[in-house]
């Protein structure tokens, strides 16, 4: 069956459709939006079930000259993790209401969480690049603003920020992967670059080609770097624990169940195409290293939504890892586990939003015994609890399995070094088993004194919860039954050769098995010195600030506002001397390096048939400009300054330019009059009071300045063919016939260039007109 | 056909008249004022329809000012680069005339803030309209002097400093470009760039020799780069940009700023692609004039988007950051532009200069918007410093969200127009095989996130102000910001055509032989 367009559009657009009116809904539903927001979320599940079983792409045209398409994919992975964006979605919207009971700002927070939704459907099913980026962005926008929920909470900004410079600058990096495998698939598959459904389908060709172009390892890279910030890997993992500053039910939907997932989802929909041995080696490592560390800092957690915020990032390792490996078992530790993550993670999410709504307070510490005021999430969580730990027979206990089992096959590949895999592996474990046990142990133990009256929540609040809890119960008890329905399937997509799943409880003796009871025995074993790890751990970062990765993030950013300030500071520093001594030395050397470039002929005669008169002149102008760079005063320089002018006069009258030289003469005498009006309200002259240095760069910058023009006026000048150009015998031909003028610069300047002369009446009519606005402006003593 | 080309020009200098003339009529003046800016608008979208969008339009008209033949008179050209700057500035001049008209307080409206408007429109049309390099600087002139003003507007010390150091660097732009020309004139011995890019790719035909253009090229560059306000020419911008009204440096950021890129990409591409001369660069082999631009403009795209978006991060008011991000965007498209001048394959450089246009049309938009807002904030609250801010978004959030969604256009964040200014300058990047510039790309976007999340923070988030507590905000002012969130939106989601016409415009750019033809100027091969 092939998958309806229709249906899939709706089912990717009515989220967006929703976000867009949700202000219109909210003034209706008021807080009670959210029940609406379930029911959009419930349609999308509901149009995503009815393509259940198909499989195939279909598109829609978006920007054809590019071949650029909204091409969405429907087979068993994108299934699986659209159902689980649009179900999990139901459940926190249900829960929303009455979790974000008296909040104002609920139109953004629904809007961007139904945005959210559609964005990840969108990943999803998307098979076009550009169409995957674009909703791969739109995660991490919403993530954004709803991280950034409480905005005057300084925290809130503070992760908000993180969160998009890890999360969309990783995202420029994915941009470039993306674009460098487009670039070989436009070769490849001629035409439809950005097409990923085809890419996929010829996943071998393209490995070759890539290979072959040297960009494989620069495509792997860039693509890691996308997924390995979205998905929190080491050590960009640091912005997942920040992130808790959203609202708890963000928390479980986005950095728990889906946005986070997003990296690994990409992982394991370009697994078939990149897996390799650089593939292995890179994900491999840092799955597992991310699920070490982040298991151990979870132990080092004082806050219950910090602890299952980096328990999150180490789950997210594992499943990184698992399709890292590149065997089938790999892939199906991959799958499995993000499937039962996203059930048991989810669940706990909106337990700890329980316990912080109806306890009052999030600390660790300052929980326990719990049980007795929340039966029923009690029960709840040790189910999820169970589960994440890895303790059989719950769910989550099967797909660690499958990793266990993956390392060692591994490990027999590669030799000695590869039982590092499985080692690491076992070791991040106890740490899983610990952390666990002690969330386990909020609703055990005995209840601390302190602890006020904790409330039953209301039934939607348990209901989502509860309902992820059973159906974690039933793939405990029957994990066939999910691998049959959806996983299989998934599995299918992801890895590279076909591989019936199985799952269960162990009956004999494998090195996995073993794996899981060392990892059990041992966490179980060292729970009752649980308080002294936790101190253990969290001395660590206090004692070396930059193995925390806050440091780095605060190291490198708020160096950047160092940075900031004090390139702005040095490149403008408020000297007009400054700027235009770049400005004429740039120009100047720009000039200088287009001439040498060009091996322009130097003249080396200057023709010096100049007559005395015009020698004298010249003479008299050098002098005067040096004149006026050593004037002691203003007004000397003004008057230095006019000889300058007066020279240039002569030199037109002795050219036989008399019209020019009165043009000349009348500007010079008026600047000469204006200036010597104005100078009483100037400032008192600078002059003497220079550095030695700057009065040397400033005679150098003149020198430069001075052989540039020179320069270009020599080599223009030589360069300048014989004769009239044919525009000047043009204008000597036809300006008495059709101009009706005999001075002929006259008939240039009024209309055979008249247009140029237009702008420049304009310009001196803005002129006067700045005189004017300045006077007014200033005689009204405004300002802004 | 012809009358259409001039058209804009003409509605910009009524209008300015028009405006001048209304001295007493307060009313009666903005009314004028607007009318004039949706007429000029109109006026281009009939000029980009029967020039370049309608489907039998000749890619190409001209108009021979005085009816005096090329090259001896003016000719005035719009071909597809020329529309598709036009249509790009008129979008956000509309925005802006619009937005003034509500903006500028009546004891303000007085003095001859729309006349000076629309002389700046003039200037920025007569810009992309001519065909002559002379007529080039008499509209530089026409926007410069009328931009000055602006600056200077206000009359306080920030503003008169800043108008100072305005002037007196683009003055000296103004000289060079003189000397620019002169030279040219001396040597290649026309001013009509039609005429201009046929002489230079066969000089010896007209007994000329050709060597000297290059460096004054270079000298072109230069006042071009400085317009454009690229690194190290840009000192002016960030006490300019802050001292101007918004919405005037709103058009300076989507017009002005652009008319210098224009300029680089019109008299590089279409006058000297073609030219005779043989370039010898250190390390290369002999090449033409055009790797020279490429290596020139890499170094300064370099310095901008470093320069720019390190200064922005941590400026003290949104204006400030807009102005340094204003630095760091125009690096953006220089990029490109200089992957164009580089290559030697005519499908990339086609891409390329495509590429810039649209990141320039992108920025001309974002940035307008940008602007705009914060010329809103700092008529409702009285500040655009961040100390006095804070809390905008709770208070005002239609505006905060133009503001949001117009900071996300300049970080690429699809399917806003910004994302394909973003992706096609990655691609142009990728294409070109350039890994050195895919990295100071990823840096400068890396910048653009950081500045672009603190401003928002420290504005639009965070604990509620007294200023904004006690802000009233001006409804029309909102819908203008609306309106330009909407059109960076629909650019995005409906962007096939717009790449359909940036592609038109590129290959306008590129296509001299049309434009030489069309201009078709007269004149023997004796030079």
């Amino acid at each position: 069956m092939s998958p309806n367009l229709s249906i899939v559009l709706l089912a990717v657009g009515l989220p967006f459709v929703a976000a867009v009116v949700t202000p219109f809904l909210f003034r209706v539903l008021g807080e009670h939006t959210g029940y609406a927001g379930a029911l959009v979320a419930l349609t999308t599940f509901v149009l995503l079930g009815s393509q259940f079983g198909a499989d195939g792409t279909v598109a829609l045209s978006w920007i054809p000259t590019l071949e650029v398409a909204l091409r969405f994919t429907v087979d068993g992975w994108a299934l699986l993790f659209a159902l689980f964006a649009s179900g999990i979605g139901v459940l926190i919207f249900l829960y929303s209401p009455a979790y974000m009971h008296g909040e104002s700002g609920l139109i953004r927070y629904y809007a961007a969480l139904l945005t959210f939704m559609g964005s990840v459907v969108g990943v999803a099913l998307a098979a076009d690049l550009i169409a995957l980026f674009l909703f791969w962005e739109l995660t991490s926008l919403s993530s954004f603003v709803l991280i950034g929920f409480y905005t005057a909470d300084d925290s809130s900004q503070y992760a908000a920020r993180m969160s998009m410079l890890v999360t969309v600058g990783g995202g420029l990096f994915l941009l470039v992967g993306l674009l460098l495998l487009a670039s070989v698939a436009g070769d490849v598959l001629g035409g439809s670059a950005f097409d990923l459904a085809a890419i996929l389908a010829n996943a071998d060709e393209m490995q070759a080609a890539l290979r072959d172009r040297g960009l494989f390892v620069p495509v792997l890279a860039m693509i890691a770097v996308g997924a390995a910030t979205k998905s929190a890997q080491v050590p960009v993992h640091f912005w997942l624990p920040n992130a808790m500053a959203a609202p708890t039910p963000v928390s479980a939907f986005l950095h728990s169940a889906t946005m986070v997932k997003v990296g690994v989802y990409l992982l394991g929909r370009l697994r078939p195409l990149l897996v390799s041995h650089e593939w292995t080696l890179l994900f491999a490592t840092l799955g597992l290293a991310t699920m070490t560390i982040c298991a151990i800092l979870a132990v080092a957690a004082t806050d219950i939504k910090e602890l299952l915020a980096y328990s999150t990032a180490s789950h997210l390792g594992l499943m990184v890892a698992g399709f890292g490996f590149a065997s089938a078992v790999g892939a199906e530790a991959g799958v499995f586990h993000l499937f039962n993550h996203a059930l048991f993670k989810a669940a706990l999410f909106l337990v700890a939003g329980i316990v912080a709504h109806e306890a009052g307070t999030r600390r660790i510490d300052d929980l326990g015994g719990l049980r007795h005021d929340l039966p029923v999430t009690a029960a709840v969580t040790t189910v999820a609890a169970l589960s994440m730990a890895g303790i059989p027979p719950f769910n989550g206990f099967y797909s660690k399995e499958l990793l266990f089992e993956a390392t060692v096959e591994a490990a027999h590949e590669l030799g000695t070094i590869g039982w590092l895999y499985p080692a690491v592996a076992a070791f991040a474990s106890i740490f899983t088993v610990l952390y666990s046990l002690r969330f386990l142990g909020l609703f055990f133990g005995s209840r601390p004194d302190e602890l006020g009256d904790v409330h039953r929540p209301p039934v939607t609040m348990l209901l989502p919860p509860a309902l992820l809890a059973a159906v974690a119960a039933v793939v405990s008890v029957d994990p066939e039954l999910a691998v049959r329905t959806i996983v299989q399937s998934a599995v299918d997509v992801t890895a590279t050769e076909a591989h019936e799943m199985h799952v269960g409880l162990p009956t004999s003796l494998s090195p996995a098995v073993g794996m899981s009871a060392v990892a059990i025995g041992v966490g179980a074993a060292a729970y009752p010195s649980y308080d002294r790890l936790h101190r253990g751990v969290r001395s660590i970062p206090a004692a070396v600030p930059p193995i925390g990765a806050n440091w780095w993030y605060d190291a490198v950013v708020g160096g950047l506002d160092g940075a900031s300030t004090r390139v702005a500071n040095r490149v403008h520093d408020g000297h007009l001397r400054t700027y235009a001594t770049w400005t004429f030395t740039t120009t100047c050397v720009l000039a200088l390096a287009g001439f040498a470039a060009a091996h322009v002929a130097i003249p080396t005669t200057v023709a010096l048939d100049v007559s005395l008169a015009i020698a004298l002149v010249l003479l008299v102008a050098v002098v005067a400009t040096l004149a006026v760079a050593i004037a002691p005063t203003h007004v000397t320089g003004v008057l230095t300054l006019s000889i300058l002018g007066f020279m240039v006069a002569i030199v037109y009258i002795l050219a036989s330019a008399p019209d020019l030289a009165l043009t000349q003469l009348v500007v010079e005498t008026l600047v000469l009059l204006i200036f010597l009006l104005v100078i009483e309200e100037l400032p008192t002259y600078p002059g003497g009071e220079l550095a030695t240095p700057t009065v040397g760069r400033d005679a150098a910058v003149s020198a430069l300045v001075g052989v540039t023009a020179f320069l270009t006026i020599v080599l223009t000048t030589d360069a300048r063919p014989e004769g009239a150009t044919s525009s000047a015998r043009y204008y000597v031909q036809n300006a008495v016939d059709e101009g009706g003028g005999t001075n002929v610069v006259n008939v240039i300047l009024v209309d055979f260039r008249g247009f140029d002369t237009m702008g420049e009446l304009i310009v001196v009519s803005i002129a006067a007109i700045s005189v004017l606005t300045l006077l007014v402006m200033r005689s009204r003593g405004e300002s802004e | 056909m012809t009358g259409v080309v001039v058209a804009p020009m003409l509605v910009a200098l009524v209008t300015a008249v028009v405006t001048l003339l209304l001295r007493r009529r307060v009313r009666t003046r903005v009314v004028v004022s607007v009318a004039g800016g949706l007429g000029y608008a109109l006026a281009v979208a009939a000029l980009c329809w029967q020039v370049v969008l309608a489907p039998d339009a000749p890619g190409i008209a001209t108009y021979q000012v005085g009816d005096w033949p090329a090259p001896y008179g003016i000719t005035l050209v719009a071909d597809g680069l020329s529309a598709f700057m036009l249509a790009m500035v008129a979008t956000v001049a509309v925005a802006a005339t619009v937005f003034s008209a509500r903006y500028v307080p009546s004891s303000e409206r007085r003095t001859f803030y729309h006349p000076l408007f629309h002389f700046l429109l003039l200037g920025v049309t007569g810009s992309f309209l001519t065909g002559d390099l002379f007529n080039l600087f008499v509209w530089f002139e026409v926007m410069l002097m009328s931009s000055y003003v602006f600056v200077a507007f206000y009359g306080g010390p920030l503003h008169t400093r800043a108008a100072f150091w305005y002037v007196s660097l683009n003055l000296v732009a103004s000289a060079v470009f003189l000397v620019a020309v002169g030279g040219l004139y001396a040597t290649v011995g026309t001013l009509n760039m039609a005429d201009m890019a046929r002489r230079l790719a066969e000089p010896a035909a007209y007994g000329i020799d050709a060597r000297p253009t290059v460096g004054l090229l270079a000298l072109l560059l230069s006042v071009f780069a400085l317009k454009a306000g690229l690194v190290p020419f840009q000192f002016w911008i960030p006490t300019a940009y802050r001292a101007a009204p918004p919405p005037v440096t709103a058009l300076l950021a989507a017009a002005s700023k652009k008319v210098g890129i224009y300029a680089i990409v019109r008299v590089s591409f279409t006058v000297f692609a073609d030219a005779a001369v043989v370039v010898r660069l250190p390390w290369i082999e002999p090449t033409t004039p055009l790797a020279f631009v490429g290596a020139v403009l890499f170094v300064m795209a370099t310095g901008s988007i470093l320069v720019g978006g390190l200064g922005a991060i941590d400026r003290d008011s949104i204006e400030g950051v807009l102005a340094y991000s204003s630095i760091g965007q125009v690096g953006f498209i220089a990029v490109p532009v200089a992957i164009a001048a580089t290559t030697t394959a005519p499908e990339l450089r086609r891409f390329a200069i495509l590429a810039a246009l649209v990141y320039a049309l992108n920025h001309s938009l974002a940035k307008g918007l940008l602007f705009l807002a914060a010329g809103t904030v700092r008529h409702a609250t009285g500040t655009i410093y961040f100390d006095g801010l804070g809390g905008l978004a709770r208070h005002f959030p239609t505006l905060s969200g133009t503001f949001l969604l117009g900071a996300l256009s300049l970080v690429g964040i699809p399917p806003l127009s910004g994302f394909f200014g973003k992706f096609l300058v990655f691609d142009a990047a990728v294409r070109a095989d350039a890994s050195a510039v895919i990295a100071l790309l990823l840096v400068g976007s890396l910048l653009t996130i950081a500045y672009a999340t603190r401003a928002w923070n420290r504005g639009f988030w965070g604990a509620r102000s007294p200023a904004v507590e006690d802000a009233t905000i001006d409804p029309v002012q909102v819908a203008v910001l609306v309106a330009l969130a909407l059109v960076i939106l629909a650019v995005g989601v409906g962007f096939d055509p717009i790449y359909r016409f940036a592609d038109a415009a590129a290959g306008a750019a590129l296509d001299a032989e049309t434009y030489v033809d069309a201009v078709a100027p007269r004149g023997g091969e004796s030079g």
